[in-house]
């Protein structure tokens, strides 16, 4: 593979275009062109790609550019990374403008986290085609190192591998490589859950809906941020594009749960999607005497109101385990108690490990990137760990048994998919949270 | 006096943050515990049966969780973490950054003595209970804190801080080439981390530009010269090591060949105030005379010299200080440290790589348990174990581990 000492990123002024320039600029210690449509969106760029890696220093390696300078930095660049919008026509027209410039031994890359990588590697020429894949970050990419590569049809089977350990070693990415299918392995992993919780909060909104489920799915139950939380982040309408395209171009036993419940389309036709536009399915007011209050969306009434305390016995029982690190006996206590509450966490956390390892099954290498995905690209506890903490395979076997849906368990070979062979790739412990 | 035998131990994953999970003291003690034990392939109810017959002792390292933690009566908490440990002597030793090896010392002396048959020591320190400035002013403490660290923003850069304009003026050092060497320091222990799976900063980005680009909004200047680059880590952690003599060592293992034991070991205390130690040093060849005493002296018991070290682990709390340790280490005369800076000799493709876990800087500094953790990285080294980072071929090494501004110093040499 040819050494990577000059980059051209293509879309830079986005989020995932200057912070995927931040990466190749510091560890890659690469010379980046950023370019943008605008002169001003591309200068803007250069100084939000420094602060992502927290090194000034870097910044003398990024270059603002525009699109009319591709002609000039094309032939230069040893990798160019496409990061513009999610719009296959769009995506099809820059292909062909940076197919005009670009040397035949080029690697192209694209950001894209929805559209198939072969439909799109096809506007190169096959010399270059060869060298292209879907490289996909996450955000933000100094704090998630989680980089899927998908290779399309074509792809150059030995060229893959250096490159693979370019992204890995140079990079510091911690890679896996994906089958070219819908969400890939990460966002069909955690879009799922996110989505089937928002479903659960509607199925629960008389006992309170959007706060009880993510009370229930708290951080002891591994993920330092709660699922409906963390869809208010990412933003409704980002949400939406994920799971309505899972719903699309996938068909396994959770399809269904990919269907966005009505509240939150009725929250994106208002314009509510989340935290970037002050409101989604949380948000935050300012009482009189100026101190803020968390409000959240009744699903019953359609609006916004105080969130609840609530206060679960088993929550506490839970985390007074985990605060000492007794794991076992945490777990033992969560499977002990029959209120719906726990049941309904213990619920999430064995469906968790199913569809991680059904998914992975399909689209990836080994069960293992389950947890490199969940562990690098979400921060949320790595899915085969789960199954050690609730008590290996055979337990946890039994336990999906109990707890989940028999229509869906007939469709997978659950002595195939959980058994004793995994081993987590990362230790579980700090994913269970006893506070905070 | 008998043969001192080192079996082992872990460390916790530096890279996490005990208060935002939630999780104290007894946590961070029972995952440590727990972690060491089964390395070292021991149970709980082994130490209960050994205790019947008193031949096991805990050692415990750590520095001020009177401050960080609000707690006193540090070696009674064990008990708390399993009933197999009612009983078994347990007592907390202290001297600063130094409380690692102070522990560490206790338990090697009380096997070394025949009181005990297995010690097993555990330093830890939990920081990240209270922001930087607060946890700063507690850190001063190791100081004379009256007359150097209190009212002071930061005490201990802007002791190192000192010790930089120090170095400086004592070897007539250009100071351009001098920031820049610092640079390198910082730059090949971040690099190191990379390496190490448990380094508190295996993620982060740091290169030698922009470590040597100082007072940037990216790189603080903290303490006179010294930026944030060169200062190492405000991190929770802990790690075990377990010793023990020859006849536990053949009952656990059938013998003790391929167990390394404590060949070396050396224990000097300098003048506390700063500028004590530098009138005190004024007239030698070294800066820090007592720290270069205190390797010399364990390179003596060990019947080595610099010669036969293959790593070292040095106290990098600062790039001064392991600017300074260079020559007190005798990989070059006092004066002269830059030259294995600039060819690279201390780097991981040198011959005296020092650090290759990372250090203070690159692996992170839970103050009580870094003596401890340079002690188990030490073992890793000499049993081929240190995966990533391990030197090739390591035979023996050094470690150097103080407390202060190189007041309370202590070094080890273990090797096969």
């Amino acid at each position: 593979m040819r050494e990577i000492k000059t980059v051209t990123v293509v879309g830079a002024n986005g989020t995932m275009g200057y912070s995927v320039s931040g990466v190749f600029a510091s560890f890659g210690n690469c010379k980046v062109y950023m370019v943008a449509r605008k002169q001003e969106a591309a200068d803007k760029a250069v100084l939000d790609a420094a602060g992502t890696v927290k090194a000034d220093s870097v910044s003398k390696r990024l270059i603002a550019k525009t699109y009319e300078d591709l002609p000039e930095i094309l032939p230069e660049s040893d990798l160019v990374f496409e990061s513009v919008a999610e719009n296959i026509q769009l995506k099809k027209e820059i292909n062909e403008k940076i197919a005009q410039y670009v040397r035949d031994d080029v690697i192209v890359a694209t950001g894209t986290s929805g559209l198939s990588i072969d439909e799109l590697s096809k506007t190169y020429p096959e010399k270059i085609r060869s060298r292209y894949t879907g490289t996909h970050f996450f955000n933000p990419p100094y704090q998630l190192q989680l980089c899927e590569v998908i290779p399309t049809s074509v792809t150059d089977k030995a060229w893959l591998k250096e490159y693979k350990d370019y992204l890995q070693k140079v990079l510091r990415r911690a890679v896996v490589e994906i089958k070219d299918e819908a969400g890939f392995l990460g966002n069909r992993i955690g879009f799922q859950l996110m989505n089937e919780v928002m479903q659960y909060a509607e199925t629960h909104k008389d006992k309170g809906g959007i706060d009880y489920m993510d009370a229930i799915l708290g951080s002891f139950s591994g993920r330092a941020m709660p699922p409906i939380v963390t869809v208010d982040f990412v933003g409704l309408d980002v949400h939406k594009a994920i799971v309505d395209n899972l719903y699309a171009k996938t068909n396994d036993y959770a399809h269904e749960t990919y269907v966005l419940p009505k509240y939150a389309q009725a929250q994106i036709d208002k314009g509510e999607m989340g935290v970037k536009t002050g409101a989604g399915l949380y948000k935050s007011i300012k009482n009189e005497d100026g101190s803020k209050k968390r409000q959240v969306l009744d699903i019953a009434t359609g609006s916004f109101r105080d969130m609840k305390k609530y206060d679960f016995p088993f929550v506490k029982n839970l985390t007074a385990a985990l605060k000492i690190s007794d794991y076992k006996g945490a777990f033992d206590s969560l499977k002990a108690d029959g209120s719906l509450e726990a049941k309904l966490c213990l619920t999430f956390m064995l469906k968790y490990v199913l569809y991680s390892l059904a998914t992975a099954d399909a689209v990836a290498e080994k069960p293992g990137d389950a947890d490199i995905c969940m562990v690098t690209g979400f921060n949320w506890a790595p899915p085969i760990g789960v199954m050690v903490a609730l008590g290996g395979a055979a337990e946890t076997k039994k336990l999906m048994k109990e707890y989940i849906e028999a229509d869906w368990l007939k469709k997978v070979d659950l002595d195939k998919l959980v058994n004793d062979n995994l081993k987590p790739e990362y230790d579980y412990r700090r994913y269970f949270r006893a506070g905070r | 006096m008998s043969k001192v035998y080192v079996l082992g131990g872990a460390q916790t994953d530096f890279e996490r943050n005990w208060t935002k999970e939630g999780k104290g003291i007894f946590a961070i003690l029972k995952e440590a515990m727990d972690d060491g034990l089964a390395a070292v392939g021991m149970t709980y109810e082994e130490i209960a049966k050994l205790n019947k017959d008193n031949r096991v002792a805990i050692f415990v390292g750590n520095f001020i969780a009177e401050k960080y933690c609000d707690q006193s009566h540090l070696g009674s908490l064990l008990t708390k973490i399993n009933p197999n440990l009612y009983g078994v002597p347990s007592a907390r030793y202290e001297a600063a950054c130094a409380s690692g090896s102070v522990a560490l010392d206790a338990a090697i002396t009380k096997v070394r003595a025949g009181d005990y048959d297995v010690a097993i020591t555990i330093g830890w320190e939990l920081m990240k209970t209270v922001s930087a400035k607060v946890g700063g002013d507690f850190l001063g403490h190791a100081a004379d804190y009256q007359a150097e660290a209190k009212g002071v923003d930061f005490p201990f850069p802007t002791l190192f801080g000192k010790m930089a304009d120090a170095l400086i003026e004592r070897y007539k050092l250009d100071e351009t080439r001098f920031m820049k060497n610092l640079a390198t320091i910082s730059a090949i222990n971040y690099e190191n981390a990379k390496r190490n799976p448990q380094a508190q900063t295996r993620k982060w980005f740091m290169d030698e530009a922009q470590a040597n680009d100082r007072g940037t909004a990216t790189n603080m200047a903290v303490g006179g010269k010294i930026a944030i680059s060169d200062c190492s880590q405000v991190t929770d952690g802990a790690a075990v090591v377990v010793v023990c003599n020859e006849k536990f060592a053949v009952e656990k293992k059938g013998s003790t060949a391929g167990i390394p034991i404590v060949k070396g070991w050396g224990h000097r205390v300098a003048p506390i105030n700063f500028d004590l130690k530098m009138a005190d040093s004024e007239f030698s060849a070294c800066i820090l005379p007592w720290t270069q005493k205190t390797v010399e002296d364990a390179y003596k018991r060990a019947g080595l010299s610099v010669n036969e070290m293959d790593f070292f682990e040095t106290h990098d709390c600062f790039t001064s200080s392991e600017y300074a340790a260079i020559g007190c280490f005798g990989i070059t005369e006092p004066g002269k440290e830059y030259e294995a800076i600039e060819s690279g000799k201390i780097s991981m493709r040198g011959d005296k790589p020092i650090n290759p876990s990372g250090g203070l800087i690159g692996c992170g500094h839970p103050v009580g348990a870094s003596g401890v953790r340079m002690m188990l990285d030490l073992y890793k080294q000499v049993t081929g174990q240190a995966g990533d980072y391990q030197v090739k071929d390591a035979k023996n090494g050094i470690m150097l581990n103080f407390g202060g501004t190189a007041t309370t110093n202590y070094a080890y040499v273990i090797g096969m």
